[in-house]
Formats: C-alpha cells, sequence, structure tokens
C-alpha cells in the first residue's frame, strides 16, 4: 500500500494527488462563500479545458489559438437546446459533442496541412470568422446571445435534468468531475500508442511519417477528443452562467485564454495546465472583482459620461479590463523567466 | 539478379525548370545492396523522396514487391515494407534513444510491451542499447545514424533506403557502421545506399546506379561503375583512375 502512494504520476507522488484531490473536494464545504466557490469552480474549468487543449497543443505540438469555437459550440448548443428547442442538458451534450466533432473534422481537414505558424494564424480566422457569423445570426441571438429562461427545480433531480441549481454546490462538483475527466483522458492518451505518436508529430513531423505514423488522422483524433472535452466545458459553462453571447464564450480572447494556461503552467505535461490555471484564474478573478472597479482604465467612457457614469462604474463592478492585463504581465514574467511554465519553477526546486 | 523488390520506371520530378529526376530508372533486387552515388545536385535524395512518397513524381512509376505504389504516403508505404533514414537527421529529440525507436515498432501495431521488446532488440542490433535510456538529442551524429536505422528496422522493413551511411561521421566510427550494413543485410534487408565515399561503397554494394544532373548516366558493378569513363569524368577524378 505505501509503495502505491508513493508511485509517481509525472513527478507527483499518488499519495499526493489524493490529497489535493480530497482537498479540492471538501473545499466548498469550508467556503461557503459563492465568490470563493465561482473561483475554484472557473479553475477547474479553465484547467479542463487547458489539460484538452494540451492534448492537441502538448502532445501533437499543433498550437491552436481557436478553441474558443468548441467551447463556444458546447455553450450555444445547450443554450439553444434548452431555449428554443426545450431539451434538457442531458439530450443536448450529444448534440453539442455531435456539431463539435464536424466543426473539429470541418476544421482539421484543411488546417492540418499547415505548418507551424500557418497552422496557429488559421485557426485564428476560422474562429473569428465563426465568431462574426453566430454575432449576426438572429436565430442564435446575433450579438446579445441566448439568455436562459430561470427554472424553479422541484427537488434535486429535477434541477440535475435542466442543469439549472440555485446553489453553487453542484456546479462545483461538475466541474470538479469534468477536470477529472480531462485529466483521466489527457494520462490515458499520453500512455497510449496513439499518444507516442502524436509526440513523435510534435518532435519530428516527417521521420515520424516514414516510421508509419499516419499523420493526417493522428491530428484529427487529437483535435476531435481535445475539442469533444472543451465542448462539454463550454455546455457546462452556459448552464453555470445561464447566458451564452458570442464574445465571452467565442473569441480570440477565450482562446488565448485555454491556450496561455496550458503554456504558462507547464505545455505537453499532465498537471501544468491545473496548475496554470490555479495560479492564474485566481488571480485574474481577483483583480476582476477587486480592482478593475477601483482603478479606472476605461478612462475615456467614464470622462464622457460624468458623476453619473463613474457610479454606474463602481456599481457594475468596473471596466474588467485589468484582468487581460495581468494575464499580459504574467505572460511576460514567465516567457522571460521560465519558458518551460510554472510547473518549471517547482521542477528547479525539486 | 534475384526477383526485383523495387523497380522505378521513369521517374521524372521538375522543380520550376530544373529536372531533378528525368527518366530514372532502375530495379534493386530482392537480397541486393544497391549503392547511388553522384555528385552533389544529381538527384539522389530526391529519387529517395519519390521512391519513399514524400515527393510526388511528375510521371514514372514505383513498384514494389509487385505493386504499383506510385502515389502513397509515405506511412502507407512503412506499412508495405519500404523504410528510410534522413541525410539530415531526424531524431525525436526529446524523446528517449528507446522511445525513438518505438515509434517504428508501435506503427507496427502491437502494444507497448512489445514495442518495448522490439526497440531492446533493434538497438541492440545497431550496438546502442546502452544508449536507451539517453535523450535523442544527447546522440552524436554517428549514434544518431545508428539510431535512424533501429528506428526504421523497428517497422520490420523488407526494404531500407540509408542516405548516407558514413556523411558527417568520424573516421574511426565508419567501419563499424559498414559492418552494421553487412548485418543488417544478414537479416534479410534488401537496402538502397547514397554513399559518398567510393572506398565504401565499393565494399559493399552488389551494383551501383550512377546519377548526374538528375539523370542515370551508368549502372553496374562496382568495378564497372570505377572504371566507366563518364564517371570518373564527373565525379572521381583523375586521381582516382591512376590508383
Amino acid at each position: 500500500m505505501r509503495a502505491w502512494l508513493g508511485h509517481r504520476v509525472e513527478g507527483l507522488p499518488v499519495a499526493a494527488i489524493a490529497a489535493l484531490g480530497i482537498a479540492l473536494a471538501v473545499y466548498p464545504l469550508v467556503a461557503t462563500l459563492p465568490f470563493w466557490r465561482h473561483v475554484v469552480i472557473m479553475s477547474m474549468l479553465y484547467g479542463a479545458m487547458g489539460v484538452a487543449w494540451n492534448i492537441l497543443g502538448g502532445l501533437a505540438g499543433q498550437v491552436s489559438f481557436g478553441h474558443a469555437l468548441y467551447f463556444g459550440v458546447g455553450a450555444y448548443a445547450a443554450a439553444y437546446c434548452y431555449k428554443v428547442l426545450g431539451l434538457a442538458p442531458l439530450v443536448s451534450i450529444p448534440i453539442a459533442l455531435a456539431v463539435s466533432c464536424v466543426a473539429a473534422v470541418l476544421v482539421g481537414l484543411p488546417t492540418f496541412r499547415l505548418r507551424g505558424h500557418y497552422f496557429v494564424l488559421a485557426s485564428v480566422f476560422i474562429m473569428e470568422g465563426i465568431h462574426i457569423v453566430v454575432s449576426n445570426w438572429d436565430r442564435f441571438g446575433a450579438a446579445i446571445g441566448l439568455e436562459y429562461p430561470v427554472y424553479k427545480a422541484k427537488g434535486f433531480a429535477d434541477a440535475l435534468w435542466h442543469g439549472q441549481f440555485q446553489d453553487k454546490l453542484p456546479y462545483y462538483y461538475l466541474a470538479f468531475l469534468l477536470l477529472g475527466l480531462a485529466l483521466v483522458v489527457f494520462r490515458a492518451i499520453q500512455r497510449s500508442p496513439f499518444g507516442m505518436f502524436l509526440v513523435a508529430i510534435r518532435e519530428e513531423q516527417d521521420a515520424a511519417q516514414s516510421l508509419g505514423v499516419n499523420v493526417a488522422r493522428c491530428k484529427l483524433y487529437a483535435l476531435v477528443a481535445s475539442a469533444a472535452i472543451t465542448t462539454l466545458c463550454g455546455t457546462f459553462y452556459a448552464q453555470y452562467v445561464l447566458y451564452v453571447e458570442p464574445s465571452s464564450t467565442m473569441s480570440l480572447v477565450i482562446s488565448l485564454e485555454i491556450c496561455f494556461i496550458a503554456i504558462l503552467g507547464g505545455i505537453g505535461t499532465l498537471w501544468g495546465p491545473v496548475l496554470g490555471a490555479f495560479v492564474i484564474v485566481p488571480v485574474t478573478e481577483l483583480l476582476r472583482a477587486y480592482l478593475s472597479g477601483r482603478i479606472a482604465l476605461d478612462m475615456s467612457a467614464l470622462a464622457d459620461g460624468g458623476i453619473a457614469a463613474w457610479l454606474e462604474y463602481y456599481a457594475r463592478g468596473g471596466g474588467g479590463n485589468l484582468d487581460i492585463l495581468a494575464y499580459g504581465l504574467m505572460i511576460m514574467l514567465i516567457a522571460r523567466f521560465q519558458p518551460a511554465g510554472v510547473l518549471g519553477f517547482l521542477r528547479r526546486i525539486d | 539478379m534475384a526477383e526485383a523488390l523495387l523497380t522505378a520506371e521513369g521517374l521524372t520530378k521538375r522543380f520550376g525548370g530544373v529536372y531533378a529526376n528525368r527518366e530514372v530508372s532502375f530495379e534493386v533486387g530482392r537480397g541486393e545492396i544497391v549503392g547511388l552515388i553522384g555528385p552533389n545536385g544529381a538527384g539522389k535524395t530526391t529519387l529517395f523522396n519519390l521512391v519513399t512518397g514524400f515527393v510526388r513524381p511528375d510521371s514514372g512509376r514505383v513498384r514494389f514487391a509487385g505493386a504499383d505504389v506510385t502515389r502513397l504516403r509515405p506511412d502507407r508505404l512503412c506499412h508495405l515494407g519500404v523504410a528510410r533514414t534522413f541525410q539530415i537527421l531526424k531524431p525525436f529529440p526529446r524523446l528517449t534513444v528507446e522511445e525513438n525507436v518505438m515509434i517504428g515498432a508501435l506503427a507496427r501495431g502491437g502494444g507497448m510491451s512489445r514495442a518495448r521488446e522490439a526497440a531492446r532488440r533493434c538497438l541492440a542490433l545497431v550496438g546502442l542499447e546502452h544508449k536507451s535510456g539517453v535523450l535523442a538529442r544527447g546522440l552524436s551524429t554517428g549514434q544518431r545514424k545508428r539510431l535512424e536505422m533501429a528506428r526504421a528496422l523497428a517497422t520490420q522493413p523488407q526494404l531500407l533506403l540509408l542516405d548516407e551511411i558514413t556523411g558527417g561521421v568520424d573516421q574511426p566510427s565508419i567501419p563499424g557502421l559498414i559492418e552494421l550494413v553487412g548485418r543488417l543485410r544478414a537479416e534479410g534487408v534488401t537496402l538502397l545506399v547514397i554513399e559518398h565515399n567510393m572506398r565504401v561503397i565499393m565494399g559493399l554494394a552488389d551494383r551501383v546506379v550512377f546519377l548526374h544532373l538528375g539523370e542515370k548516366l551508368a549502372e553496374g558493378t562496382p568495378q564497372a561503375i570505377a572504371s566507366h569513363p563518364e564517371v570518373i569524368a564527373l565525379y572521381l577524378g583523375r586521381q582516382h583512375e591512376r590508383s
């Protein structure tokens, strides 16, 4: 038993993983304020997306700046199915996954012929293109988006069916499950022949192909797996905030957040994106909550509107750009001091 | 000559206005070692790329074991039994030596543990087993050549194309690499070899194909090629003629 607990999964002993998992599971019972639960929910959600992104970006080395597309598919599919078609999340999830799979294949087939920077650029253009389409598509609420009708559930099972909870606790454990699922999938792929092929493609694509690796098919499978988990995260997000609109689901900012979490935490590693998420998300959420209301960055809007604008600005919690600023600062610092990511700092201590 | 394993028929490839290969035809019999020589820019590597599917010919065909494989991708050809090494070596730098070789074995099917066994066997064959836990980027050029051979062997090829066995390798390592190629033949692998070192090719090859400016100028036994007037004039030079 003791030997088993000391067994390491990518440098982290099983005992430590179990302890962290239990701590995470117990946390919301201690931290009962919604805000503190929210911070960890978002950390776990972004952690799951970072891990999913890492299947394609870290293992296969295909850096995608377009993953918000699959996040958006999950969010919009859930919202549209619920609001317009009256379908519960459990029904809309398979639909979302199917749409996401088709989208991944449509994106992957042409773009995977491109190498290096060109793939990155293509991923941005496709996602931004679809962002523009969705922003103008009345069926999906155009730029305003889709707001969920709030549902008063009769009991827990009913709430689960509708995917709407009054309390943050169920959301917390769903996000916990999502993170666990992402980690298990990543680990399974990493340790399989398929994962070895992805790494071989990352390291030297021509050599991989000459050794019999079907490069195009491996990349496509990696993208589909990565997109599927990201789509589940999108559905969760929609059910959590009960409101989807283009800029908070299908935008470049979300795409960048997903991939920077993986890159800052430690690209290609199992724990890196989780670490990245738990560093970056709390910092940005705290900044959003505490600072952006007090330090006015949107000076122009405030100057035009006089005292009333200032009051409204404070009341609403501020311009909200400071978190993006903090993001940029963290990226610069880590790129400068530890290109291997936050995990690199810990490795150095070892 | 034994039954033809590889047949190239009239292979032509142009890059812009330049013919990299023009109407090149040759055969490699099962169990043979065929040398491919020629000055820089003669089109040797392009010919390799045409045969292994990395570049598609403008015209001509490639047959392997009787089947037309002209437009197949490299990975498909690998599954049929064609493997290669690269002139500019392409190890997977951040994988260990053993993992490098496992990739070749895995693509052939079978699980991780079987691939690990196969990798150990291939590494022993090329004499790299003592390096199996080392990251590939830490190897010397000679060791990288051996690694590429081990990796290619792990795919269980019938035909192995070696692009420059001794190029960039220190003199003391050369005899070992030559001996290794002989050992591969003994394992039943057919070989097509690009090589600049005439002494090496004379000792190894059953037949030699001489390329110049993309065209096949001569073909024959190493002795016949070495005394071929055009080969001497274009490639070997007069010093060789005297000796």
